[in-house]
């Protein structure tokens, strides 16, 4: 998982150009231009139905852009299927809403995609599993089904079987949204390990703690564009736009 | 114990005794109100009343001789009348088919360690064994018919070690064997020419519950995936594939079974060269086969669409491909959430397969009452003769709904 240090911060692994994007009439993404580098962390926030979600799965393709260029990892995101998984197999995921799969256990959660897909043997995948899930801190739980996990849990094996894919990007799209307030910091924890350990990381989130503690940049987003992007100091203690200081107040 | 513990320490009390025992739950749920009190009363009455007819007939007044009389007749039907099997030696081929599949059932609980699967293994080896001792009058039900009969105990007992000591143990070898082996059943009932004890017999004297089971096995077997290959044509978004699926399946839901059965006999020749094989088993099992594959496919579709998005998405964004996604996640959960519509279409088919008494063949229910009509000295066993076929269906559709909650119990349906 750790990046050699030549190519920390130097090397652009997301460029979006002028990216737009409709569902039906509705113009989410009005032109995203912007470039992530290898090993950012960068906090997306903003009102809800800005395109923030819309931006972070346009990533990973589980939603089509339209118009404009997206380029991830240097593979050009076109229609061309074998683009796409390839940068899939690169490209981790984290949902609002865990989605688990419930007719696995744990273990076979984690383990699915990389025997299926990368096709490392069984034995070795759950090896990898196991290093994985004492990372997030339940190694006890392998054997549980997720119905029987509490919503931290479930969401830090969500973190663990993305990870399992050896990603070298991760999106986390609300991680903590569906959580109770006790079970965010352990999401959190996990989030923030990460971060040191010099993932890239896009996460739309409103944990304001977290931004200021781990994000690299933050990008405030609203009517599907970029209105506000900078380092968090910057937004927090000197927003420029009169949108981020309005939402910010609303917020804090 | 300090007070302040007691103050803190929220006390747990047993639950209130009134919803505890018999006597408690006949307050709660029988008489607890007037108007409970009545029904309990007159349902009571209709309860009493209707066992009290019902035991009875059945055990005092109906004659149960007519069910010895036919026989061998109700497994197998006219198979191993002069004309089918000139020399009438054939009766042992079925028989060995049932052995085959008791060895099968022993492996099974075997490899189950117990449970349903060897109640319904033991039930199933028993009551053939039982065949073995009751008073037959079927002609040629000899002591090597008997025999026969008597050895689904070894016959159990083998399959039982075989799974046991050998490398066929496991579900998987389980089910290629109960493919295998039904090949193997309708290669020995149909006979291969010119080899000594296994004269061809034709599909025209086939019949009883033999051809009840064989119709409803190959059925159940098919319907499935082509239901499967059905439902995901119909979502598919390639227009000519859901085009091809939707007319499939809606012309196959909208004409009657008895009208298909017919067209099958009477259509179906007419497309082929005059000297073409005629094979009414085989059309009867596709027809059928392909009726309720166009159930299946919609109650599958049913469980594809109570799916959350999320699932395929996760899926997807994992880095697996379509295919994949749809063999690994949606498809094992989608079939988990209809197994209720599943086995309930199993049923029906299973119930179906009487319907091919239409085209002339000569299912369990029609060889029995094509005896009774026969033989007008039976006509007053009729009653005996429909009860006894009922509780046959019964007994192996309750068997079916029985493992289907088990299994829906073991996978945790409404649970995970």
């Amino acid at each position: 998982m750790t990046v050699s240090e030549e190519t920390v911060g130097v090397e652009d692994i997301i460029v979006y150009k002028d990216v737009h994007k409709w569902f039906g009439n509705f113009h989410v993404l009005r032109g995203i231009t912007t470039t992530i580098k290898r090993g950012e962390v960068v906090v997306v926030f903003g009102p809800s139905g800005s395109g923030k979600s819309t931006f972070i799965r346009t990533i990973n393709r589980l939603e089509e852009h339209q118009r404009g260029d997206i380029t991830v990892d240097g593979i050009a995101m076109t229609n061309d299927t074998r683009n796409i998984d390839t940068i899939r197999k690169d490209v981790g995921m984290v949902f609002q809403s865990f989605n688990l799969f419930p007719h696995l256990n744990v273990m076979s959660n984690i383990t699915l995609a990389p025997t299926k897909v990368r096709k490392i043997p069984a034995k070795q995948a759950e090896m990898l599993a196991m290093e994985l899930l004492e990372r997030v801190g339940i190694p006890e739980q392998a054997d549980k089904f997720p119905a029987e996990l509490s919503g931290g849990q479930q969401q830090r094996v969500a973190i663990a079987r993305a990870l399992a894919m050896q990603p070298k990007i991760m999106l986390f799209d609300e991680p903590t949204s569906a959580l109770d307030p006790e079970m965010i910091k352990e999401v959190l924890d996990v989030m923030n390990e990460l971060a040191s350990s010099g993932m890239t990381m896009i996460v739309v989130t409103h944990e304001m703690g977290f931004a200021r503690g781990v994000a690299d940049r933050m990008m405030m987003f609203d009517e599907g564009i970029i209105v506000e992007e900078g380092p968090p100091q910057q937004i927090f203690d000197a927003p420029k736009e009169e949108r981020t200081k309005l939402f910010l107040s609303q917020i804090l | 114990m300090s007070t302040d513990s007691r103050i803190i320490t929220a006390s747990v009390l047993p639950p209130p005794r009134s919803v505890g025992g018999i006597g408690g739950w006949i307050r709660v749920n029988l008489i607890n109100t007037w108007y409970n009190i009545g029904l309990t009363t007159v349902f009571g009455f209709i309860l009493v009343v209707a066992l009290w007819y019902g035991l009875k007939w059945v055990f005092l007044d109906a004659d149960w001789r007519v069910i010895s009389t036919l026989g061998g007749r109700i497994i197998i039907g006219q198979y191993n009348v002069e004309a089918a099997c000139p020399g009438r030696d054939c009766f042992w081929r079925p028989q060995a088919g049932l052995l085959l599949v008791t060895v099968l059932l022993g492996m099974a609980w075997s490899v189950s360690g117990g449970g349903l699967t060897k109640r319904i293994a033991v039930l199933f080896a028993g009551a053939l064994v039982a065949c073995a001792v009751l008073p037959y009058s079927l002609d040629k039900m000899g002591l090597d018919v008997r025999l026969l009969f008597a050895a689904n105990v070894p016959a159990l007992a083998l399959g039982w070690v075989i799974a046991r000591h050998t490398r066929l143990g496991t579900v998987s070898w389980i089910a290629v064997l109960a493919i295998c082996t039904f090949l193997l059943i309708l290669v020995l009932l149909r006979g291969i020419p010119g080899v000594p004890y296994l004269q061809p017999v034709s599909v025209l004297y086939w019949g009883g519950l033999t051809l009840n089971l064989l119709l409803a096995v190959a059925g159940i077997g098919l319907s499935l995936p082509i239901g499967i290959a059905l439902a995901l044509g119909r979502r598919s978004s390639l227009k000519v594939v859901n085009l091809v699926c939707v007319t499939f399946i809606e012309s196959f839901r909208g004409v009657p079974l008895i009208t298909l059965l017919f067209m099958s006999q009477v259509l179906v020749p007419l497309a082929f060269p005059e000297n073409f094989p005629q094979n009414s088993l085989v059309r009867a099992a596709i027809v059928i086969t392909l009726f309720s594959s166009a159930y299946m496919a919609e109650n599958v579709r049913g469980g594809l669409q109570s799916l959350n998005p999320g699932q395929a998405e996760a899926a997807r964004a994992l880095g697996l491909p379509v295919w994949q996604t749809t063999l690994f996640i949606s498809l094992p959960q989608a079939l988990r959430n209809v197994i209720p519509a599943i086995v309930g279409q199993f049923i029906s088919l299973f119930k179906d397969t009487s319907l091919v008494y239409i085209i002339g063949m000569l299912d369990v229910v029609e060889i029995s009452r094509a005896f009774i009509q026969g033989n007008p000295e039976y006509l007053a066993s009729a009653k005996e003769v429909f009860v006894f076929l009922a509780a046959v269906f019964w007994v192996f559709t309750f068997t079916m709904s029985h493992v289907s909650r088990r299994v829906e119990q073991h996978l945790g349906v409404g649970k995970r």
